[in-house]
């Protein structure tokens, strides 16, 4: 939950990105003795709304629970967590993701086995050599104490496809609620449970994007296939994937479940929820992605053309400010999420970075221009949008395409004058075309006109325009 | 025997009795004791308790306001956690650690002016009812050094019993507070759980414990905890309720409910039972009324106390793996090393109760113990509420006369049968008061008196009463 603000149980702050190691840490965080844990209630609150958005029944209050293992990166040797039994009691019990696959445009849906709450241990920073053959290991405390959703999905999974589409719709869901800024380091991480017919359930470990979720369980589907194949059998073990090697190997052998010593941590009175409740489930309500995706296609917009304004959600709400104000939907959902964006991308810009958008009244008046046929499309396309790409500050005025003023009186002279060129275009001659666009731009002396509108007020007055 | 209450010493300096003066008499007193008794485990610098006593002297000379403890010398039980001086919960795991914060508690005495003498001897990590647990030296008893003071917070019992401190800070599990007060015939209030903020005490069973304030006298107690009491946001199980103010009106005998518990009056030896009987006989004389009940379940008290206190040491323990605190390892391999660091710095009892509370949370075992160990503890708070809503409950403090110093050493049993009538309040979280009612062959016995939550004021009205019928208050040796 990076965007909770400060840590599940002290005030040291959520997000510690690009902070110098152990110093976001406090007598809290780090365990000391004496030290208490103290809730942040943002924490909670964004775990309901996620709770709500996702259908679970939430309880009339929740229980944090201690999880014991020794560790190095965890201060207390224990991690305050949620858990069903001995009393505790999770923020969330069953509910279901209803996630958009994208390539067949239809809605699916997983169920929920539980929500957690909990704390993030530190982290453990190896020195050359890595894990396996690094003499040192330092701990970083500045992550320890970090709020974090564990959501456990039950096993209607598929395909290594579903599970992607899946990761990214639950992040696109805790992003519009404000949970997490997914492309953050270490935002979320994933762990998949793979088990192919004839074997048994393997837990692959340390996977840290969506597209390794489909890739690390592509890869460990034909691994497990290829044992059974040949005869093997697949034992019940968790595994780490390698990204760079592309591949998992072995962590440890799960002969039997690990003793947690689960018990709920007397330091942490019940939550209630029930002041909670009302704002979360605006929260959720308001903040709905299949929602907002629904709205964008009522208005006409192509699915494939809503779906990339819901995934940035500075597009979105730049395009329903848009529509708001009379923008026409299409056009402008198409300046918007194909045009605009790629300029972005083509020039490197965070298009997450609502300061990469330019303002609600650029689009409208860019979409009244073509609608009014003052600019074709193309030429707001080409030449406006690359400049506000640049600086959507700037001043509108000075990227549009200048106009000649007496572009018609203009028009008739090169017309008359260039009477062989004519002929040869009216015989059917159509690079004479290019030949008249040209003189009549260097009849007005300017260069920043756009060459169509030119084009198409000529074949007007020739009668043959459309 | 000697008499001096530190409300009667706070007079004095406010009336114009230099502070330095003060800290010198009780500096005498830690002169002519501590080396027999050892209560403290680190001491301040005489000097610099001389620099805070001149330096209150002369905000007094110039009438500043001065705090609510102005001047007195209070110890801290050495599991609380101070910045002046090292905090080690009587364990060799903690052994010079100085915390980088001081306990919500310290805060608050500093910001009345107290000062802070040292910090006192425990039984390791406040598991023990003797202080002979302790990793460093056992601490004695001044009435009978070849006696312990009781435990956990012992320390703290023999350094107001020899007159070293003018008020104490204990810490109360399971009577660790009370029972050294019955012992050395001072006072110890265990507060309703959550009117003292437990942050920067070193957790031993977190859902029992209670910073307690010890003192020679009922009203000096009540002078500590209203300093100490209330709210505090670092500690999420302290009650929203404002800082205590009480009334030092002495309760009527006449119209005084007590309740004798059987369950919690029987079973003390003879010369405990006589000194109890006596008070209760002479309350009800004076006027009170007095109702004999039972309640069957707190046969049950002392096994579900140990459960559910060894069940959370153990996880509050988890963290002294010899990393942020002095290395106690030598491995290069983590694992090891963690294991190493735990087998030097733990002592038996604490290993044994690490042992213990981890066998009651594994999974297959923890619903017959740690679970089942809730629910009779939530019937036990059920039925001491019913009664305190009607009346105030009188127990024994201890079945036993102080032992011997090294007479319970070997069996954890006779041991952990200490707090049979302590737990009870720690268990129900009620508030619960213990102070002397007498000597039995030199040694002192004391009585303990049970109100219902943030029924304080009950206990210090009727600890006032029952202090003018003994004439025990401020009683320390000579």
């Amino acid at each position: 939950m990076t965007e909770a603000g400060s840590k599940l149980f002290c005030n040291c702050k959520a997000n510690y990105r690009g902070m110098e190691p152990n110093t976001n840490v406090c007598p809290v965080c780090i365990g000391l003795p004496g030290a208490l844990p103290v809730v942040n209630r943002k924490s909670v609150e964004l775990a309901l709304a996620a709770s709500l958005a996702f259908s679970c029944s939430t309880p009339e209050y929740i229980v944090f629970t201690r999880k014991h293992y020794f560790y190095p990166d965890l201060p207390k040797n224990y991690q305050i967590s949620m858990y069903e039994r001995a009393g505790g009691v999770p923020i969330c019990r069953g509910g279901r993701v209803r996630y958009l696959d994208i390539h067949a445009w239809e809605w699916k849906e997983c169920r929920l086995r539980r929500i957690n709450i909990e704390e993030d241990p530190g982290k453990t920073v190896y020195g050359e050599g890595g894990i396996l053959r690094s003499a040192e290991a330092y701990v970083d405390y500045n992550r320890s104490g970090v709020p974090l959703l564990e959501i456990i999905t039950e096993p209607d999974l598929g395909s290594a496809r579903e599970a992607r589409q899946l990761v990214e719709y639950v992040l696109l869901v805790l992003e519009y609620l404000g949970v997490t800024n997914p492309r953050l380091e270490g935002a979320f991480r994933v762990d998949a449970n793979v088990s192919v017919e004839g074997g048994e359930r393997v837990e692959v470990k340390n996977i840290g994007s969506t597209l390794d979720v489909e890739r690390a369980i592509n890869y460990e589907i034909m691994r497990q296939s290829a044992i059974l194949s040949s005869g093997g059998k697949v034992e019940r073990e968790t595994r780490h994937w390698d990204a760079e090697r592309g591949s998992t190997r072995p962590l440890r052998q799960k002969e039997q479940e690990e003793d947690y010593l689960y018990f709920p941590d007397p330091d942490l009175p019940p939550i209630f929820l029930r002041e909670m409740v009302d704002r979360a489930r605006s929260l959720a309500a308001l903040n709905d992605p299949s929602a907002l995706f629904a709205q964008v296609v009522e208005l006409g917009v192509s699915k494939e053309m809503a779906w990339s304004l819901v995934t940035t959600r500075p597009a979105l709400e730049l395009f329903l400010q848009s529509v708001k104000r009379g923008a026409d939907p299409q056009l402008s959902a198409r300046l918007i999420a194909v045009d605009y964006k790629g300029e972005l991308r083509e020039k490197n810009r965070d298009p997450y970075d609502p300061s990469s958008w330019p303002a609600t009244e650029y689009v409208t008046e860019l979409v009244r221009l073509v609608k009014e046929g003052v600019y074709t499309y193309d030429a707001v396309k080409g030449i406006v949008l690359p400049k506000l790409a640049e600086n959507p500050m700037v001043d509108l005025k000075s990227v549009l395409p200048q106009r000649a003023e007496n572009l018609d009186s203009i028009i008739d002279e090169v017309l008359k004058r260039e009477e062989r060129a004519v002929k040869d275009y009216l015989s059917g001659k159509a690079q004479a075309m290019n030949y008249l666009v040209g003189a009549v731009i260097k009849a007005t002396g300017k260069k920043a006109l756009d060459p169509r509108a030119i084009r198409e007020a000529i074949e007007k007055r020739l009668g043959r325009g459309s | 025997m000697k008499s001096r209450e530190a409300w009667q010493e706070l007079e004095k300096i406010r009336e114009g009795r230099d502070v330095v003066g003060h800290v010198e008499e009780v500096l005498a007193r830690v002169e002519k004791w501590e080396g027999e008794v050892k209560a403290y485990i680190s001491l301040e610098i005489p000097e610099l308790l001389r620099q805070r006593g001149e330096e209150l002297e002369r905000r007094l000379r110039k009438g500043e306001k001065v705090g609510k403890l102005a001047g007195l010398l209070v110890s801290v039980k050495d599991n609380i956690c101070t910045t002046a001086l090292p905090t080690t919960a009587g364990s060799r795991m903690l052994d010079g650690y100085v915390s980088p914060y001081n306990a919500t508690v310290v805060e608050r005495l500093l910001a009345e002016d107290a000062i802070v003498i040292g910090k006192t001897n425990l039984d390791e990590f406040a598991m023990g009812s003797t202080t002979e647990l302790s990793a460093f030296w056992p601490t004695r008893n001044p009435w009978d050094l070849t006696r312990v003071p009781g435990g956990s917070s012992g320390g703290s019992a023999s350094s107001l019993a020899y007159g070293g401190a003018d008020l104490s800070l204990g810490s109360d599990t399971g009577g660790s507070a009370r029972l050294p007060a019955a012992y050395t015939a001072t006072v110890g209030l265990k507060p309703t759980y959550g009117l003292v903020s437990r942050y920067g005490l070193i957790p031993y069973g977190n859902s029992l414990e209670q910073i307690s304030p010890m003192a020679r006298s009922v009203r000096d107690v009540a002078l500590l905890l209203e300093v100490i009491g209330g709210w505090d946001a670092r500690d999420a199980t302290s009650l929203r309720v404002g800082s205590p103010v009480f009334s030092l009106e002495p309760a009527e005998a006449r119209g005084q409910k007590i309740c004798l518990v059987k369950e919690m009056v029987e079973g003390a030896e003879e010369p405990v039972e006589k000194l109890f009987w006596n008070v209760v006989e002479k309350l009800s004389s004076e006027g009170a009324e007095l109702e004999e009940v039972r309640i069957p379940v707190l046969s049950k008290a002392l096994p579900t106390y140990y459960t559910i206190a060894f069940a959370e040491a153990a996880s509050n323990l988890a963290r002294y793996a010899g990393i942020f605190y002095p290395s106690k390892g030598s491995s290069g391999i983590w694992e090891e090393y963690v294991g190493e660091a735990r087998a030097k710095g733990f002592g038996r009892e604490v290993k044994r109760r690490i042992l213990m509370g981890v066998y009651a949370l594994s999974e297959g075992f923890r619903d017959e113990f740690y679970v089942a160990a809730t629910r009779v503890r939530r019937a036990i708070r059920d039925e001491v509420l019913k009664l305190t809503r009607r009346c105030i409950i009188a127990a024994q403090a201890s079945p036993i006369l102080p032992p011997r110093i090294g007479e319970r050493l070997d069996d954890p049993l006779k041991l952990y049968y200490m707090d049979m009538y302590t737990v009870v309040a720690n268990l129900a979280g009620v508030p619960a008061l213990v102070q002397p009612i007498g000597f039995s062959h030199g040694l002192p016995v004391g009585i303990q008196w049970i109100a219902g939550p943030l029924e304080e004021q009950k206990l210090i009205s009727l600890g006032l009463l029952v202090e003018s019928l003994t004439g025990l208050a401020g009683v320390m040796v000579d």
